[in-house]
This record gives C-alpha cells, structure tokens and sequence, in this order.
C-alpha cells in the first residue's frame, strides 16, 4: 500500500490523460454492460410489476394463448369445488390519442373479490354509479395518476376509436394511487369485460380467468385438476409464468448486450495492457531503484497489479455512473420497441440495477483490468537491477517471443477450424470461435509489422522524413503498437460483423417483402401491424370483397401460441389462395403437393426460423395447444419466414376455426383487378366502413416502408454497438499517439535540436496515426469477415433462427476507411500539438 | 273450556317450534304471483342519496318461484334486469340482462355476495328465502319497534351456498311476517334488515318498506313497494332469459 501511495500515484499523477484514455476500455466495457443489463432488467421488472400489479389475490390463471377462449370455459372454471373466486379478464393496450393505455375487462360484478380497486373515499360511490357503471358500456374507470396527467375528473369524457367506431368513453370512477393502479406506470383503465369485447371486437371470448383458490385446497393440486378438467388447450399457471415470450425476446438483448459490453471490455484490455507495457518500459529505472533497495520481485508484481486493481476498481465505478445514465435510454428505447413488435403492455417507471449486476461489473472491471496487467507485471518482476539502471529501450519483441506468438497462433487458428467442423455441438463451437479470436490476437504483432513494413516504402514516398520516421517508430516499437492495433483490428472486426449481419438481415428480409407480402392493400385494425388488440369480424372481409376492382380478399388471424414453452406466432389463412398469390418456395418440403395439403388440413407450414430455434424438422408432428384440445399437426414444409422472430407456424383458417371457435381477423390482405385502382378501392373501405368501425388502409409501399422500420429498430442496438466499437477504436489511438510522444519526447527534442522542422514533427505523428489507423483497418477487415462467420452462426443457431447469407459489407468497410483514417488523423492533432510546442529543454534534460 | 285451553296449548307448542314458526311464514305469505313498482333509495355514509326505480314480478312461491325485476329508472339505467329462479333444493340462478350491450351475464354463486349495483343489497339477498334451506333455532322472545317477535337463529344448510355464517330472524307474533333480520358472515355482523309499514295486501300482511343497513360501509338502502298486487295472472314465459331480450 505504502509502494502503491508512494510510487504508483505519483507516476498516475504525472500521466494524468493517459491513465484516463487507458481507463476509457473500462469504463465503456462497464458501462455498456450495466447500461443494457440495468435497462433490459428495468424492462422486465416494469412487466412483471405489471403483472402482479393486476393480478391481484389471483392465485392461478387460465389462458389459451392469444386467441382467447370462448365464454363458457368460465362456468366450467367456476363451477370446479377446488375454485372459490374465477374472474374473466380481458387486456388490451389501446391508445386514445394520451398515450398508451392498459385497458382492463373485468366483470365488476365479481371482480372485487380478487382486485382492491382502492377507490378514491374508500368508497364504492367513487365510481359515479355502479349501477350506471354496468348499464353504460361506455363507463371507464382510471386512476388518479391518469386522471392527474390529464385533467380528467368524474363525468369527463375520453374517445377512443373502437371496433363499434368511434366512441366517447366516460369517466365514472376515478382509482386512488398505488396497487392496482400504479400498475402500467398508473396507466390504467378498468371497464366492464362485456362492454369491452365490443370495444375490441372480441365476440364472446374471454383472455383469461383469474382464480382464487378455495380456503384448504393447495394451489399445485387446485392447478393440476384444473389442467385435467379443461384439457391440454388450456394453460392453467400462476400469474408470475405469464410474460414468458417478453422474457424471451428480452433473452436476446441480453445476450446480444453481453456480447457487445464483453467485447469492449476485451478490447478495453488491451489498451489496458498497452498502457502498463509502456509504464514498466518507461519505470525500468525506478524499478531497478526499488530492486536494488531491496524489494523482491513479487513486492514489484504486486505493486504493479495493485495498480491494475485500483485501475479497475476506477474504471468499472466511472462506468456503472455512465451505465446507469445509458440504462435509461435504452430502458425506453427497449420498451417501446418491444411493445411495438410484441403489443406487449409494460410501463418502465423507474430504472435502477440490481445488487448483483453492480457486484458483476465491479469484478468482471476490476478482473479485466488485473488480467491485462498479468504480463506487463511479471516482465516488471523480471527486470534486472542492473540492466535496468541503464539507459535504452526495451520495446523491441524478441525473436524467440516472435516465433512463439506466431506458432501458438497457428495453432490456436487450427483448433478453431477443427472445432468449426463440430459446430454443431454448441459449446465446442463458441470455444473455436474464442480460439479464433485469440489466434488473431497473438498473430497482430506480426501482421502488424508486415503491414508497417509494407507500408514504409509508400509513406517514404510520400513524405520521405516524417514517411519514414513515422514507419521507423511504430516498427521499432511493436508493444506500443501493436496493442493498440490489436484494439482497433477487433473493434473494426465487431464492426464489420454486425454491419455484415444488418445488411444480409436487410437483403433477406426485402426479398421475402417481395413475395409474402405482394397484396395491394392491407385492411387492418391499428396503426401498427403488430398490436392485436383489436379484432374484426369476418363479414367486413366480406363486404370489401364486393367492391369493385377488388380481386381477392384473405383473412389472415395472427394469434400467439404456446409450443414447447415458448410463444410463437400462429398465421391462419386460406393457404390454396396463398399458394395463387404469394407463393414462398419451400426451403424443405414437396413444393408441388404441399400447398395443397396444408389447405386440406392435413399439417402445416413452419417457419425456417421455427424449426431452427425449436429443433424441429420436416415431418415432426407438433402439438398445438387449442381451446378444444391438443391439435396434433404435421410440419409438411418449411419455409423462409420473417413474420415473427420467435417463428411462426402457418395453418389454413378453416383449421382455426374449427379448433379456435374463433372468426375473428386481424389482417384483410385485398388483392386488385389492376394495381391503379388503389385509390379508388381504398377509399371505397373508408367510406364504407370507417365510420362504423376502427380500420386503416396500408398501401403495400406503405406496409413495406413500416416493415423496415422496425427492422430499423431492432438493428438500432446493432447501430449503438457499431458506434461502440468505433469509439473504442478511437480511444485506442488517441492512447497510442499520447503515450508514443511522452515517450519519444526526447526522440522528438533531439530532432528538433538538429533542426527540424515543426511542420515534419507534426506531419511524423500524423503518418504514424494514420498508418496505425491503416493497419488496423486492413487487419479488422481480415478478422472481421472471420468474426461475421460466427456472428452469423450464432444469429442463425442460438439467436434469431435466421439463415442470413454471407455477405461482406463492403459499403461499410468503404465507409470505416475515411471515418477510421480521420478520427486517427483528429486524433494525432493534440499529440502533435504537444510535440511541437514541448519545452526543448525539458525534453532534452533526460540527455 | 278445556278444549279452548288445549287448543291454545297445542297453538303455543306449534308456535314455538322454530321451523314451523317459519314455515307458517312462508304458508301466509304464499301467493301465486307478486308484482309491484319498487323505489330505491341508497343513502351512502356521507349521505348522498340515489333514488332509482323497478318493476318486479314473481311468479310461483318460495323454492320454485321466478322472478323478474328490471329497472325503470333513471334513463341511465332503464332496462337494465335480473331474472331469478329459485329451486327448492339448491342456489337459485341469477341471469342480469344489459339493453345496452344486448346481452346476458350469468351472474356466478360466487358473486352472490357482492353488492347489488351498488345497493346495499346483496344478490343473494334478494332470492327467497326457502324454509328447506336452513336450520332454524328458537333464541327466545323480543320486542321489535313495539311488536313482539320471536327471535330464531337460521344457519344455512350444506347444499346451500351462502355468505352468511348465521342469521338472526324477528318473526312479529301477530301477523308472521319478518319484522327484522341480523345476518352475520365470519366478521360480525355483515346487514341488518328490518320490515315495516305493514300493511294487508289481498289478505297477505306485507311490509311496504324494507330497509338495509350494511354494517361495514355504514350505508342504507330503503325500498319502498307502490302498487302491490298478489295472484296477478302471468305467463311463465315471461321468465326466460328470450323474454328479458325482447323486453328491451
């Protein structure tokens, strides 16, 4: 401690701005970690808050999936001796123009044996009248946090666009803070579940029955005669295994979040590294002091990794300030995303990590930091006294380490592609994927001085002082650099991976565009495609079907089911139609006959996404649970399938119907008899129907354009990490060039001293940064089409179930070259100002 | 003499059997039909009063009757209706029809207990109360608003579904008509209702006004019976959940 005080602080205060660059790889690394795991958590709290929130004294629930089920299960439910309370409910997220609201069917009736409604008095008389309550459909009650944020008040009124048109809902009961509802961010409206399945379309089918469990019964056993007595159709569970699909997807964040904070903190390593190489370099003679008063090597190795102890200690406190600054923005940024693509109702309110996941970022810092402290620390433990009280440099890599490094790397590379062959057993594959990277990590030196080298003669060329001085540097001094290049080269790496993964996702996804979504217009009941909380009634279908110009109308009923435990999206239609008009050729399955027997009913279509995530292959019968049972089907195809992320299973609609009891339809796909009657057709809708219920008309450019903008979305993290990525790769050589002049600064004075020119120091740094710059760039680019294989991999086996082509992003590649050659340039301009305006004498004092 | 004496004798042990006591209640008050124009008032713990308007109908007594009791106003909740069938071995049905969503809803034996639209009734409340249904024990003699009564416990039994633990009954001696009712649930005592301005309707003695107190919230309920009429004919398919829809 008292070597540390005395030593190590001093020489941190005299390198204030290099220890803070060095620190930057922490804190980023750190940040971004607690940043997306604090938001992503924050997400799923708010959900689950949510969800426990409304559910009261709910013990256990009944669903079958989206789709719902129809009313009659309730008496079945209720009539069950284990049942002492069972409640239908009905949720929906809305938006009446104020914002997202979560819109709660209940049956007031029985409701408030399961539910405090906490009424503002304590009294029931908060709602106006319950008797006016139920006999007006439009009665809604809120809370005192909606009603506060926007001047609502008893008898007020509040529209909203519904499946009945539009309607003026009435206030008639306003809910005190907390409970119930704070849930949804007290976002929250309460209305009778009969008036609200004419709201939304619903016909007589209910979400769910929330049940209490009768005085003596144990809820395990109430839950498994329940399960027998409704039949595999039915999930019968407690309220807290709801949101399994949120969870999921939120999976995927986390796992693509601690991807990106482990690679900056990876990268964040080696500047790490870089920095304590060149601190022993330049403390030998201290060192050498220290030792020959008698410190032992392991009181140097000690102070030195005490060093990278506090270092990181630093660094992970700086970057869990910053997460959790960042968490926010992304917490919203999340949410909404995923209420966008999932409908899922969730309401961040407040975003704060949790104990362990600060304990894990201090630690996985502070570890980082000591790992990349180990041989910086040990070659300081090794230092001979009396070599070191000698003047020279030490930063030359010896030829023994040289040819070690390299062999090491080829092994470690021939690894990786014999674990590559065994890709399929998952652990193998993420460990060749490691030995990859850590194969082109101990090659960088190398590659890096065949690159400087190659590049000597052009800059010689091109400037023949500073062109060769600034080779000469950078060639001499291999530790200086190629840390820092071997920063840059997997930071450009992870950026050329992800750019790679967003252009194949892009090209996929626009090709799939063309055929699957080929209608003219779309006849939908939201704005946004994704939310299914309202639903319309086959006879509108109908009814545009006669319009004239009109060719073809398909219903499509988009419903989330359960299949292994995982919520996947159903698409039910008239398949022979489907195979007329938007004919997916099948990835596997008999392109001839399949169509055909889909629409018969005999099995369905999966998704290539399906079957890849959930194991499943062609012929496999799947069990889908329906409200009338376990509807055993056959995947007779597969095909390619952007519909859903989780997957998606395609039935014909008479299929649906028949086990759903369910008409209802989310999408009227209207094909024309000429594309030019668009106008007229979409119009002819609007009149006819948009008075009397909720409908709005996509054009298929629009509905293309929306597609892509979630696909905008959800490669908007994509775009963070790129941004990540290149930022660390500036703070990489920002650290390089600052410690290269405080370590030439004699280099630098002597040249001057013999009369050189300002403008040739200048123009040395800024060819050395453009030539680290350079290099990293070519190696990055290397790494980088090695890195998007695997990225690919495991976008395709482990993330998204997607089989992207392998497509070099050569327009970002083109892209990074002027912005990494610039920000390298931008870089060098303050080190070059200090060289250039550095005290002479003090600069030529050490002589 | 001795005849009379017997006679009286004989009267005073039949009265003072409880189940008979309740059975002569019933017996008296048996009619084939019932139909009246009720008003409702609720006054809330902080006084504020509501006043809405129905029409009832029964037809049948006690155990199998049906009945039918829709609101006529105020406008807000006109047409709005319950029909009721009581069956003299189990819980009634309770159907509530909504005009303006034109549907019905099944009103569940476990919502029996909650409030009715916000009266102080509860739905349970308003079935008949069946003699079949309960034990009755005879707790003594008491003095209501000046009437004296026989005061009965009544617990209901295993096949009928209740949320009263208990109830206490005041049988006015005169007329055999319930004077009051103490119902008590696990926490004390849940309402208190009690009969009065009795009057002789086609020579069933009916009390005109039934008031409720609900204990907890402190709130009363009154209702008031206006054109009360026993033995009206009426047709049985009046009482169906078809009839209730065309109605509207």
């Amino acid at each position: 401690m008292t070597l540390l005080r005395l030593i190590s602080f001093q020489y941190v205060r005299k390198h204030k701005l290099r220890w803070l660059l060095t620190l930057a790889g922490i804190v980023l690394g750190v940040a971004v970690f607690v940043g997306m795991h604090t938001a992503n958590q924050s997400v799923l709290r708010a959900f689950h808050q949510t969800i426990d929130r409304i559910a009261g004294a709910t013990q256990l629930q009944v669903s079958a999936g989206e789709a719902g089920f129809p009313e009659e299960a309730l008496e079945i439910v209720q009539n069950s001796p284990d049942v002492r309370i069972a409640v239908p409910v009905i949720e929906a997220s809305v938006n009446p123009g104020r914002g997202n609201l979560l819109l709660l069917g209940v049956d007031m009736t029985g409701d408030r044996s399961l539910r405090d409604y906490d009424l503002e008095n304590n009294n029931d008389d908060a709602i106006d009248d319950p008797l006016v309550f139920l006999a007006q459909p439009d009665s809604l009650l809120v809370t005192r946090i909606f009603a506060n944020a926007y001047g609502l008040k008893i008898g007020d009124k509040l529209p909203m666009s519904t499946m009945a048109g539009p309607r003026d809902f009435v206030v008639r009961g306003i809910m005190q803070s907390g409970g119930l509802a704070s849930a949804f961010g007290g976002n929250l409206a309460v209305m009778d579940i009969y008036a609200a399945q004419k709201m939304l379309g619903r016909g007589r089918r209910f979400d769910r029955i929330d049940i209490a469990v009768r005085e003596g019964v144990r809820v395990e056993q109430a839950q498994e005669r329940l399960r027998k007595l409704l039949g595999g159709g039915y999930l019968v569970e407690s309220p807290g295994a709801r949101g399994q699909q949120f969870e999921s997807t939120a999976q995927i964040y986390s796992l693509v979040s601690s991807i990106t904070s482990m690679f900056a903190l990876f990268v964040g390593m080696f500047l790490i590294y870089n920095t304590f190489e060149i601190a022993v370099s330049q403390r030998r003679s201290e060192i050498g002091i220290l030792r020959a008063l008698g410190a032992t090597r392991r009181q140097i190795r000690t102070l030195f990794l005490g060093e990278s102890v506090v270092a990181g200690l630093v660094g992970s406190l700086l970057g869990i300030g910053f997460g959790l600054l960042l968490a926010r923005g992304i917490a919203a940024y999340v949410g909404a995303m995923l209420s966008e693509v999932y409908g899922v109702a969730q309401n961040v309110e407040d975003v704060a990590a949790e104990p362990w996941l600060l304990a894990a970022a201090i630690t996985v810092g502070t570890l980082t930091s000591v790992l990349a402290a180990l041989i910086p620390a040990r070659d300081a433990s090794r230092v001979d006294p009396v070599k070191a009280l000698q003047k020279g440099k030490l930063q030359l890599i010896g030829q023994g380490e040289n040819m070690r490094r390299r062999i090491g790397a080829i092994a470690l590379f021939a690894l990786a592609v014999g674990c590559m062959s065994m890709s399929h057993i998952r652990p193998l594959f993420y460990l060749g994927y490691l030995l990859a990277v850590m194969s082109a990590v101990l090659f960088a030196p190398t590659a890096c001085n065949w690159v400087t080298r190659t590049l000597r003669p052009f800059l010689k060329w091109l400037r023949p002082v500073e062109g060769a001085l600034a080779a000469d540097s950078l060639i001499e001094s291999p530790r200086r650099t190629s840390g820092t290049v071997t920063a840059l080269m997997l930071s450009l790496a992870l950026v050329i991976a992800l750019g790679g993964i967003a252009r194949s996702s892009y090209k996929s996804i626009q090709d799939w565009l063309v055929i699957a979504l080929n209608p003219d217009l779309f006849v939908t009941t939201n704005e946004t495609l994704t939310s299914r909380s309202f639903v319309f009634p086959p006879e509108i279908g109908e009814g545009i079907a006669t319009i004239a110009g009109v060719d073809l109308v398909q219903m499509v009923r988009t419903v989330r089911i359960n299949v292994r435990n995982t919520p996947v999206m159903l698409v039910c239609t008239d398949i022979a139609s489907v195979a007329r008009k938007a004919h997916l050729p099948p990835r596997e399955g008999n392109p001839d006959t399949l169509y055909n027997e889909v629409a018969q009913g005999k099995g369905v279509i999966v998704s290539d996404n399906f079957a890849l995530l959930r194991k499943f292959k062609l012929g496999d019968v799947l069990e889908l649970p329906a409200p009338d049972g376990t509807l055993r089907m056959p995947i007779l195809g597969i095909v390619t399938d952007y519909s859903d992320q989780q997957g998606s299973i395609l039935m014909d609609r008479k299929v649906y119907i028949e086990h759903w009891k369910d008409t209802a339809v989310n999408v009227f796909r209207v094909y024309l008899d000429k594309p030019s009657f668009e106008p007229a057709v979409r119009a002819r809708i609007q009149e006819m129907y948009g008075g009397r219920t909720r409908l709005f008309v996509f054009t298929n450019q629009d509905l293309r354009a929306y597609i892509l903008k979630l696909t905008d979305q959800w490669f908007g993290l994509t775009y963070v990490q790129i941004a990540v990525a290149v930022l660390v790769a500036i703070l990489g050589i920002v650290n390089t060039l600052t410690v290269s002049i405080s370590d030439r600064k004699r280099e630098l004075g002597v040249l001057q001293a013999v009369g050189g020119l300002r403008s040739q120091i200048r123009g040395t740094i800024w060819m050395e940064a453009l030539a680290i710059g350079f290099t990293g760039l070519v190696l990055g680019f290397v790494v980088g089409a090695i890195q998007l294989y695997y990225t690919l991999e495991i976008s395709r086996t482990d993330v998204a179930g997607l089989r992207l082509d392998y497509q070099y992003p050569v327009n970002i590649a083109l892209v990074l070259v002027p912005v990494i050659l610039g920000a390298a340039w931008i870089s060098a301009l303050g080190p070059a100002e200090s060289a250039v305006r550095g005290s002479l004498v003090e600069a030529l004092e050490y002589e | 003499m001795n005849k009379w004496l017997v006679a009286l004798a004989a009267c005073t042990a039949f009265a003072q059997d409880p189940r008979q006591i309740v059975e002569e209640v019933q017996k008296r008050a048996q009619s084939k039909s019932q139909q009246y124009e009720g008003t409702l008032e609720v006054v809330d713990a902080k006084s504020k009063v509501s006043t809405k308007r129905w029409e009832y109908s029964r037809l049948g007594a006690f155990g199998s009757s049906k009945s039918v009791l829709r609101f006529t106003a105020p406008a807000e909740v006109k047409g709005v209706a319950l029909l009721v069938h009581n069956h003299p071995d189990r819980s009634s049905d309770q159907w509530m029809w909504r005009p303006a969503i034109e549907r019905d809803q099944r009103i569940a034996l476990q919502d029996r207990s909650t409030r009715f639209f916000g009266t102080d009734f509860s739905y349970e409340d308003l079935e008949e109360r069946d003699v079949n249904q309960f034990d009755f024990k005879l707790l003594g003699e008491e003095t209501i608003d000046g009437h004296p009564c026989w005061k009965l416990e009544s617990r209901p039994r295993e096949k009928k579904v209740s949320q009263y633990a208990y109830s206490y009954l005041w049988i006015r001696k005169d007329h055999y008509i319930y004077a009051q009712i103490d119902a008590f649930n696990k926490a004390g005592l849940a309402r208190r209702i009690k009969y009065s301005d009795v009057q002789d309707v086609q020579n069933i003695w009916t009390a005109r006004t039934i008031e409720v107190f609900d204990a907890a919230k402190k709130s009363r309920t009154t209702l008031k019976f206006e054109k009360l009429r026993y033995n009206v004919p009426m047709d049985e398919s009046a009482f169906t959940l078809q009839a209730l829809r065309r109605a509207s």
